[in-house]
């Protein structure tokens, strides 16, 4: 009788420890299982890169790139759930399994790379932190904010950047942080704060959408830095890393190669050169080597169009916002998009 | 007519016959009463006019709007009325949503009859609505497009976290109750302990916590959704004190009955089913009700942990560029929502105490 | 057939078994939580420990009683965090029960417009979430204006957008604080003297605001005013005390909500005491106010201070909001940590730890109070 309680309460035990990390599957593999692909929304919209539309439909370049993934992997690009998260619960909502990946305007830092356990994707997008006043203050670069006061997003490098300047070039202020994207704008425009400090590609789509006084808000000379921006993941899974920069890559290639959501099915009927013809699966070599389908790269161009079509779908000349590519371009087009070789 | 004291005639005439002398009585009191009653219906001037009388009512009139400053604008509510209530949910599924809140209501309004007030039918209908709730909501069970949680938002979703939270926290709340009257000191001190510590937390660490920190606790299988988690650990907030109205139930009943109980000869369990709890239920009854109207309010809090809840769906409804002059009229537009069943439940209550007042004497 | 002493025995076992049982039951879920926790965080390669709070922040917040940079480190900010929740919880008490008061006699009085003007106070501000009512009243008060619209009062006192300037004494932020500490502090010795409520807040009041003129006298600058008043410059107000909109709306917003509860509590308090005893005031040739202060409310009082010391520990819990309208409370600034460092495990923990500190605090103080009342009946 006892030996059969100490049985059944060690069998009871196990269930509840952790199994060991061999054991565990992977995350393309827990996707699969699971048929959907967790990716992080914003608590609000994040106008261009995570939004929502009068459809209720997320949308944005964030978006966008969740879809093409999730295409890559399950090929749908609807199979997946976009979960809502403010600036501070993404990094633990990906360390508990609340989503998958975390597509959201994040930049790649040390700290995250190694004290919270996160990796990194190759950058998608880079911009740095500026810093946008009302324009009837009449200010045109920092220094002439002292005594203002400054907003921002809590729990972002922004957040950092904006208190470390500000006080390298020792000016005085006040800061007021929010939790949302949507408080932190709402706040600004009720004139809470002189000044708005965020990521200069965010800045840039707000202005746009003012656009019945162009003049009413300016944005500062000052360069605070300039941010890759990647996708994260956590540690410890390459396979899903791997997964996901090649699944940019592709988005790029594709934009060099001149392949775009029309006209892919032709070109995979006659492809213009070997490297296309890789690319679209038309000769074997690119499934196997990432343990996926050898079109996988077809379909997400199909579903999302390539790198240049998502841009200019959220961000670019086919948005309300209407924003240059500037260093988002590729390589070849004055930026510094670039992909790995693809052999 | 003076000195004849004719004595009233019906109950109206004698609070008519106080309300004159309370509030005209003296010279002081007619001074008050003009001075509260002008500023009241001040108040209510205003508010009308804004309100009503110079508001703009439909999307299609916005740019009359700026033009109209002394009014509001409910255009924003025309236009955006669907985010507000139903999240994120799928734009063509959302009569699934609206159906679902309605289920949820109308077995709120079911539970106030006294004909329902067994635990047993209670238990039912609450299960009932719930299951139909969430059959309706995810979809794939009855044969329609599955809506994951994510997608669950708005109204919808703050009744849903509502029916879910007491569902499950009521009957943890009578096992924490009947524990912390327990005669074995563990068992009553493990109990005192659970219930003091989740009533000194404030409610969004225990959320945020079940949200956030909870899953590095959890084996890889248990962690689940984080909705889930969330529900969790709101309930076992609720069930802390539910437990406290539970024990102010058990302190009404005599502990001779316990007593005289044991000595027929009865189980613990036979005594408490079938004598004890039915009068701790009806001693708690009105304080129950004030409970589940705190929850109903506290729910607001999940959006601060990120969820997609009437208040968060409200602040989206004005973020988009051409609605974000008009908060006032979203806010309005929730508070009201919020109100009306709040204080619909906490009169309901009131009138219930009232009732059992009347009933002891 | 078993005697009763056999079971009796039989009855005491089973109680240590199911005893037993409930603490294995809870060691185990402790270890398989602790087990699992460490084997996330390795497998997470998540750094654990306390060594992050020596470490530097390099960001910024709202709202501070005391100095701050951005090179603080992570245990002085976050002890920012807990001045703030108890300071603003500390006024919300306050106010609250003030208010609460008032209304509450107000919904007890006998004029009918009184009573309905309190009831529909009551009824508007009880019945709907804290938390919409902090944000909703946020963003009205954010809307007032930058500061060069900002509301004049006799041109010493401004209110905008971005917060209330009032006129203050010329002293630093030190030497207020240990004034509203030395304030607090003479509060308590009067509490423990036998002087009656009334006269020992008279002599609370007129001795604080006494020192503190003095001492201001004493260490202000020389040849600069005694009082500060405040002065538009450039992008912002200087001089005099500067109350951020943030803690403004966290004030009002848990004030309007909080006295609507108070208000509950003191009314159910003034209906509990016996109509005989009003009336023998009323006999006595009592007036209306001495009948309040000397019978009504020290009557009610004993049945008003347990609810009102959980309301107490409320109005605590209740600065959790700050991070819905960007004020620096403790959970924002545990938040904002937790994103910027990762710790999140040691820091949730902090912050229980904490807020079971603090409402421990109230009730051992409630508690005490009780105790006082009940003897002053004897």
């Amino acid at each position: 009788m006892k030996n059969l309680f100490a049985a059944s309460a060690m069998a009871a035990v196990s269930i509840f420890t952790p199994q060991l990390a061999a054991a565990q599957s992977t995350t393309v593999q827990q996707i699969m299982d699971r048929g959907s692909m967790l990716c992080s929304g914003h608590n609000g919209s994040y106008f261009g890169f995570v939004e929502v539309n009068d459809q209720n439909e997320w949308k944005g370049l964030d978006i966008d790139l969740c879809r093409a993934l999730t295409t890559a992997i399950l090929g749908d690009p609807d199979a997946n759930q976009i979960v809502p998260l403010s600036w501070a619960q993404r990094f633990p909502a990906l360390q508990s399994g609340d989503v998958d990946i975390i597509i959201k305007a994040t930049g790649w830092t040390m700290g995250r790379d190694t004290e919270l356990g996160l990796q990194f994707s190759l950058p998608y997008f880079f911009g740095g932190a500026q810093i946008m006043t009302h324009g009837d203050l009449g200010i045109t670069d920092a220094t002439g904010l002292v005594g203002g006061t400054v907003c921002v997003e809590a729990g972002t490098t922004i957040e950092r950047l904006v208190a470390n300047y500000l006080k390298t070039i020792d000016v005085e202020h006040t800061m007021v942080s929010y939790e949302s994207a949507a408080e932190l704008r709402s706040a600004y425009l009720a004139n809470r704060c002189d000044a708005f400090a965020a990521w200069g590609p965010s800045l840039a789509v707000l202005r746009a959408t003012e656009l019945d006084n162009p003049d009413a808000h300016v944005i500062l000379s000052d360069q605070l830095s300039s941010e890759p921006i990647s996708a994260a993941m956590r540690q410890g899974d390459e396979g899903f890393v791997d997964t996901v920069n090649w699944a940019i890559a592709a988005l790029l290639i594709a934009e060099e190669e001149g392949i775009t959501s029309a006209n892919v099915e032709d070109m995979a009927a006659t492809p213009p050169n070997p490297r296309v013809a890789r690319l679209l699966g038309v000769e074997p070599g690119m499934g196997e080597r990432l343990g996926m389908r050898d079109t996988w790269a077809r379909e997400m161009i199909a579903a999302v169009g390539n790198f240049g079509e998502i841009y200019d779908r959220n961000l670019g000349k086919d948005s309300p916002y209407n924003l240059e590519r500037g260093l988002n371009n590729l390589w070849s087009h004055g930026g510094v998009l670039y992909a790995p070789i693809l052999d | 007519m003076v000195g004849t004291a004719m004595p009233p005639q019906s109950q109206f005439e004698v609070a008519r016959a106080r309300f004159k002398k309370n509030a005209f009585g003296t010279p002081v009191a007619t001074a008050i009463s003009i001075v509260v009653f002008t500023g009241l219906a001040y108040v209510l001037w205003n508010f009308l006019n804004w309100a009503v009388f110079q508001a703009v009512w439909s999307k299609e009139n916005v740019d009359m709007c700026d033009a109209h400053s002394g009014g509001a604008c409910w255009s924003v509510i025309d236009a955006r009325y669907r985010l507000i209530l139903f999240g994120t949910y799928p734009f063509d599924e959302q009569w699934r949503s609206i159906t679902a809140a309605i289920v949820i209501v109308l077995t709120v309004i079911a539970s106030c009859f006294p004909a329902m007030w067994q635990a047993k039918r209670l238990s039912l209908l609450w299960v009932a609505g719930f299951v139909g709730y969430y059959l309706l909501m995810e979809g794939s069970l009855i044969g329609f497009e599955r809506v994951t949680t994510d997608g669950w938002g708005g109204l919808s979703l703050t009744l849903f976290l509502f029916a879910a939270v007491v569902l499950l926290g009521m009957p943890m709340g009578l096992g924490f109750a009947l524990m912390r009257r327990s005669e074995m000191p563990v068992v009553r001190w493990f109990a005192v302990i659970f219930i003091d510590t989740l009533r000194s937390l404030p409610l969004v660490t225990t959320l945020f916590t079940a949200a956030v920190v909870v899953p590095l606790f959890l084996p890889d299988w248990l962690v689940g959704d984080k909705i889930w988690r969330v529900i969790v650990g709101f309930a076992l907030f609720f069930a802390a004190y539910q437990a406290e109205v539970f024990r102010g139930g058990f302190q009404a009943i005599p502990k001779g009955q316990l007593e005289a109980g044991k000595a027929l000869g009865i189980n613990y369990w036979s005594i408490m089913g079938r004598i004890i709890l039915p009068q701790v239920f009806r001693h708690a009854l009105p304080s129950t009700i004030n409970m589940v109207v705190v929850t109903f309010k506290e729910t607001a809090i999940v959006t601060i942990i990120g969820f997609f809840d009437i208040l968060a769906s409200g602040k989206v409804a004005f973020g988009a560029p051409e609605w974000s002059p008009y908060y006032i009229e979203v806010f309005f537009f929730v508070a009201a929502i919020y109100w009306v069943f709040i204080f619909s439940l906490g009169q309901y209550g009131e009138y219930l105490k009232r009732r059992m007042a009347l009933a002891s004497h | 057939m078993a005697t009763a002493q056999e079971l009796r025995a039989k009855a005491k076992q089973r109680q240590i078994m199911i005893q037993s049982a409930l603490i294995v039951f809870s060691l185990t879920i402790l270890w398989v939580a602790v087990s699992n926790a460490q084997s996330n965080l390795t497998r997470l390669n998540m750094t654990s420990g306390f060594a992050f709070l020596d470490r530097g922040t390099g960001w910024d917040y709202s709202f501070s009683l005391i100095d701050r940079d951005i090179n603080d480190r992570y245990s002085y900010t976050l002890f920012v965090g807990f001045l703030n929740t108890v300071f603003v919880g500390f006024i919300c008490i306050v106010t609250t029960t003030f208010f609460g008061f008032i209304i509450g006699t107000l919904r007890d009085a006998q004029h009918p417009a009184l009573r309905f003007a309190a009831n529909v106070y009551v009824q508007i501000f009880r019945n709907i979430p804290l938390i919409l009512q902090a944000v909703f009243l946020y963003a009205l008060l954010i809307h007032l204006g930058g500061p060069r619209q900002a509301i004049s009062i006799a041109d010493v006192a401004f209110l905008s957008g971005r917060g209330m300037m009032l006129p203050g004494l010329n002293i630093s932020a030190t030497v207020a604080i240990s004034l509203v500490l030395a304030s607090i502090l003479f509060g308590i010795v009067l509490l423990c003297t036998k002087i009656t409520m009334w006269r020992g807040l008279l002599v609370w009041c007129c001795g604080s605001v006494l020192v503190a003129l003095v001492v201001a006298l004493i260490v202000k600058p020389a040849g600069e005013s005694v009082f500060s008043v405040p002065v538009l410059q450039g992008l912002r107000f200087q001089g005099g005390i500067n109350l951020p909109i943030e803690l403004l709306a966290m004030i009002l917003s848990i004030t309007l909500y909080g006295s609507a509860y108070i208000a509950e509590i003191v009314r159910g308090g003034l209906n509990q005491v016996p109509r005989g005893l009003v009336e023998a005031g009323q006999a006595l040739g009592l007036t209306r106010m001495s009948i309040w202060t000397r019978i009504k409310v020290p009557m009610a009082l004993r049945s008003i201070i347990p609810p009102l010391g959980n309301q107490w520990i409320f109005m605590m819990k209740a600065t959790t909001i700050g991070i819905a309208i960007g004020f620096s409370d403790l959970f924002y600034i545990t938040v904002t940590s937790i994103s910027q460092s990762g710790q999140t495990l040691e820091l949730i923990m902090l912050l229980m730890l904490t807020f079971l500190a603090i409402n421990y605090a109230i009730a051992l103080f409630t508690n005490w109070l009780n105790t006082r009342m009940k003897l002053k009946e004897n």
